[in-house]
């Protein structure tokens, strides 16, 4: 079974489960009841060398904190993945990629997997430093680089699955629009009438300009042309027509659903950084006693820029 | 009649280690030696360890600085890489290059390699040095130059394995700065933890210092702290980083 799951890891982070090809069908390879246990597993890991610092000193309640952590940086990632799923799934429907709850989830949990992942390699690094560093400051600006490496990595692939989840449902909405097009088209020539140009209001008209000019097959202007190819010629100019028009909606479509994406992305960070204040201490700082959660108070933004500040002497 | 000659060690020795790991070429119809690049670190770093460690042998306890030191420096480099490793792993991964983490890794190994084996080709010089009766200080600067003259020699070496990956993907640009990032990153704090190396004069010997831990990144601060404070003519202000609760 493990051998199985780190395969299954292996591919996601290959990106073999989120191919392009399986993300433009709306499908992803992803199942929960492996990817969750994974994802609350690689969080327990970072979690573990996170609390490593807690260890430096042997402080009362040393082990205590090492086990908060542990459990607790799972629980930050499972619960921002709670906290922001309702939404994801709504901000879906806005773009037009109507996912089922399970996609979504799947989607969330896929990002999440892959970002603790990153955070676990990078474990090493955070315990090496966590080990020969008495420095609080130094730790805590330390973990919200490499979690910020993690998360932005992560993040991108987040976007990356959304958009192409969004660009399937363009392309599939522009598809129907044409076939559409072209079943009315069929019918006004059965009727007998010229051939409308869709998505023109002229289409039709008497006064409706020429689409093709009249080109002789020896090259010249204002000869008799034969009628069959007349109209082929007229068919084509229309294909093209409507093909021009299906990739400006589905570009217009895209870029909708790409700014929509990104707002959503940005709360989703936003809730994950609080988050992640609202469930602190996870390195325990050696100058206070070991509590499980401190008083709700600041933010996460003015705690990292204090650090930064303190960490310079500012 | 005519007689299989074997080549001279020598020959054989270059043929065999110092080509490959340098040029990258090895003799036709031999299989690459991945064991060849720890190998190398361990013994060349072991010998240019030893001759850093000897600056000053006057009394029997110094010696020891000898074997510490020869210990210290492969300890330096493959740890350091062993840590960097997961992460540089992972990353190639999700960036889409597992395809050629094997020629990566090579090209990284080979690296480290020629680092050592320039370290230690350096040794003579540096064993001259110290024996022109250079300083503590001296010493000190001596062998950072060396590590930065044997530092370029390693990456030149890296950059010609790793050009053909670098012109194959724009990606492996990227994961070429992730993995020095994390190496400086990671070495400079092994470095300082491994610390001495030359051995500081009236202090006892020891094989890592006998004092609190403490971080290189923290200490520059520190030094940039006091320095803006002299600078702004605030020196009267005695506040540090370690010594002020942060909340």
């Amino acid at each position: 079974m493990v051998i199985n799951w780190l395969k299954q890891l292996d591919e996601l982070l290959r990106g073999e489960r989120v191919r392009g090809d399986l993300l433009l069908q709306g499908k992803i390879d992803l199942r929960l009841r492996v990817f969750v246990p994974l994802a609350i597993i690689l969080g327990c890991v970072y979690g573990f060398f996170m609390g490593f610092y807690s260890l430096l000193g042997w402080r009362d309640h040393a082990l205590m904190q090492l086990f908060a952590t542990t459990v607790k940086l799972p629980a930050l990632f499972l619960l921002t993945l709670g906290v922001t799923f309702p939404s994801l799934y709504v901000f879906n429907a806005l773009v037009g990629c109507r996912m089922t709850f399970q996609a979504t989830m799947r989607v969330l949990v896929g990002a999440i997997v892959v970002n603790l992942a990153i955070a676990a390699s990078l474990g090493p690094i955070l315990a090496f430093f966590s080990l020969s560093t008495t420095s609080y400051v130094f730790i805590v600006l330390l973990n919200v680089a490499l979690l910020s490496v993690a998360g932005v990595i992560s993040l991108s692939f987040l976007l990356r699955a959304l958009r192409a989840l969004a660009r399937s449902r363009a392309h599939a909405e522009a598809a129907d629009e044409a076939e559409r097009a072209m079943a009315q088209q069929s019918n006004v020539r059965q009727a007998g009438s010229p051939p409308p140009i869709p998505g023109s209001s002229m289409a039709g008209s008497p006064m409706a300009p020429p689409i093709a000019p009249s080109f002789s097959r020896h090259g010249g202007y204002g000869e008799e042309e034969d009628p069959a190819r007349g109209a082929e010629r007229m068919q084509m100019a229309l294909a093209n027509a409507a093909a021009r028009r299906a990739e400006q909606a589905v570009a217009k479509r895209e870029s909708v659903a790409n700014f929509i994406l990104t707002i959503w992305v940005v709360i989703y960070m936003l809730v994950g950084t609080q988050m992640g204040w609202i469930l602190r201490p996870f390195i325990g700082n050696p100058t206070t006693e070991f509590t499980w959660f401190r008083p709700r108070e600041g933010s996460f933004f003015t705690a990292v820029w204090g650090a930064i500040h303190h960490f310079f002497g500012m | 009649m005519t007689q299989a000659t074997t080549p001279p060690l020598a020959t054989r020795f270059e043929d065999r280690v110092l080509t490959p790991i340098l040029t990258g070429t090895r003799p036709s119809g031999t299989r690459p030696r991945w064991w060849l690049y720890p190998f190398t670190v361990l013994i060349a770093g072991a010998i240019y360890g030893g001759t850093m460690g000897s600056w000053s042998i006057a009394s029997p306890e110094r010696l020891l600085l000898i074997p510490y030191a020869a210990i210290k420096v492969p300890m330096l480099i493959l740890i350091t890489t062993a840590i960097c490793l997961p992460g540089y792993f992972v990353l190639s991964t999700v960036i889409g290059l597992r395809s050629d983490f094997r020629a990566a890794l090579g090209a990284i190994a080979a690296g480290q390699a020629a680092v050592t084996l320039a370290l230690c080709s350096l040794a003579p010089v540096t064993r001259f040095v110290y024996f022109s009766g250079v300083g503590h200080a001296g010493a000190l600067v001596l062998s950072a130059a060396m590590f930065a003259l044997s530092t370029c020699v390693g990456y030149a070496v890296m950059l010609r394995r790793y050009r053909p990956l670098l012109e194959k993907s724009r990606r492996h640009r990227v994961m070429l700065a992730a993995w020095i990032t994390m190496y400086v990153f990671v070495g400079i704090q092994m470095g300082w933890m491994l610390r001495p190396f030359v051995g500081t004069p009236g202090m006892p010997v020891a094989f890592v210092r006998p004092e609190p831990l403490s971080n290189a990144y923290v200490a520059v601060a520190k030094i940039i702290e006091q320095s803006v404070r002299e600078i702004g003519g605030r020196s009267d202000a005695p506040k540090s980083p370690s010594t002020r609760p942060y909340r």
